[in-house]
């Protein structure tokens, strides 16, 4: 079953993540690649991704005229992704295990981030919809 | 460029689309199915993936005793994460331009769903993948 791990944050969350100190920048990106390697030794590891920052996201929507339709701005309280990992696990218990391994990476001074991950239940198929 | 084009729904959004008669759902995958295969043909597509529905949905926030920290409620407005498309183009627009067509694949009696689609780039750190030896 595969699940993903997802973490999010809103814009402000993303700026006090612009002020750490390099030292505490460089501890928690160690740490996510080490995080990363154990998920590939243990062959769970099917890719992780990080994403640009929220001010350059954009909404898009459908036009009549075919031109797409977009949008930069967003509520102060709207989540963005800021990365994802896709694990293989055998259940959902140990892919809750695995968020809260990447929940604990370490923040400012080193203090475990206790940041939330979304987990969820990646679809196999559209037959998953119903169709 | 690799940019991420998120649909997003809340829980009543995604309880909607079960409600959709199986006609304009076939439709709508049917659509978004041919996108797919143009991004294949056109060589800009990476991944694509469908999530369950939100009802599984849990949040995890560290450990207690050696147990995940596990929490599965959420406000009324969470918007939760339906599915994605992974394309590398040229410019934001393309992706821009992409998302458009995915917002206007068919709903409830063939009319375009209008669905906002969230695009974002990947950061510009090298991604860690499989493929990577």
């Amino acid at each position: 079953m595969k699940y993903i791990l997802m973490m999010n944050g809103t814009k402000a969350d993303f700026n006090s993540y612009g002020r750490w100190s390099q030292k505490d920048l460089e501890a928690n990106v160690a740490f996510m690649r080490a995080f990363s390697r154990e998920l590939k030794d243990s062959g769970v590891f099917v890719s992780t991704e990080g994403l640009g920052w929220p001010d350059q996201a954009r909404m898009v929507r459908a036009a009549a005229a075919g031109t797409p339709v977009t949008d930069g701005v967003f509520a102060e309280s709207k989540e963005f992704l800021a990365g994802y990992w896709i694990v293989d696990v055998e259940n959902a218990e140990q892919a809750y295990k695995i968020a809260a391994r990447a929940s604990m990476a370490p923040g400012p001074g080193g203090t475990p981030g206790n940041m939330p991950i979304e987990v969820r239940q990646v679809m196999s198929s559209f037959a998953d919809l119903g169709i | 460029m690799k940019y991420i084009l998120l649909m997003s729904g809340t829980k009543p959004g995604a309880a909607t689309y079960h409600a959709w008669t199986p006609n304009d759902r076939e439709a709508h995958m049917g659509a978004l199915r041919a996108i797919t295969t143009e991004l294949i043909e056109s060589g800009e597509f990476v991944a694509t993936q469908g999530l369950e529905g939100p009802g599984e949905a849990k949040v995890v926030r560290g450990e207690k005793n050696g147990l995940p920290v596990t929490d599965g409620i959420f406000p009324e407005s969470k918007e939760f994460l339906l599915g994605y498309w992974i394309v590398d183009v040229t410019a934001p627009e393309r992706a821009y331009a992409i998302a458009g067509r995915i917002s206007a694949a068919p709903g409830p009696g063939g009319i375009p769903t209008n669905m906002p689609i969230e695009v974002r780039r990947f950061a510009d750190s090298k991604p860690i993948s499989r493929d990577e030896p």
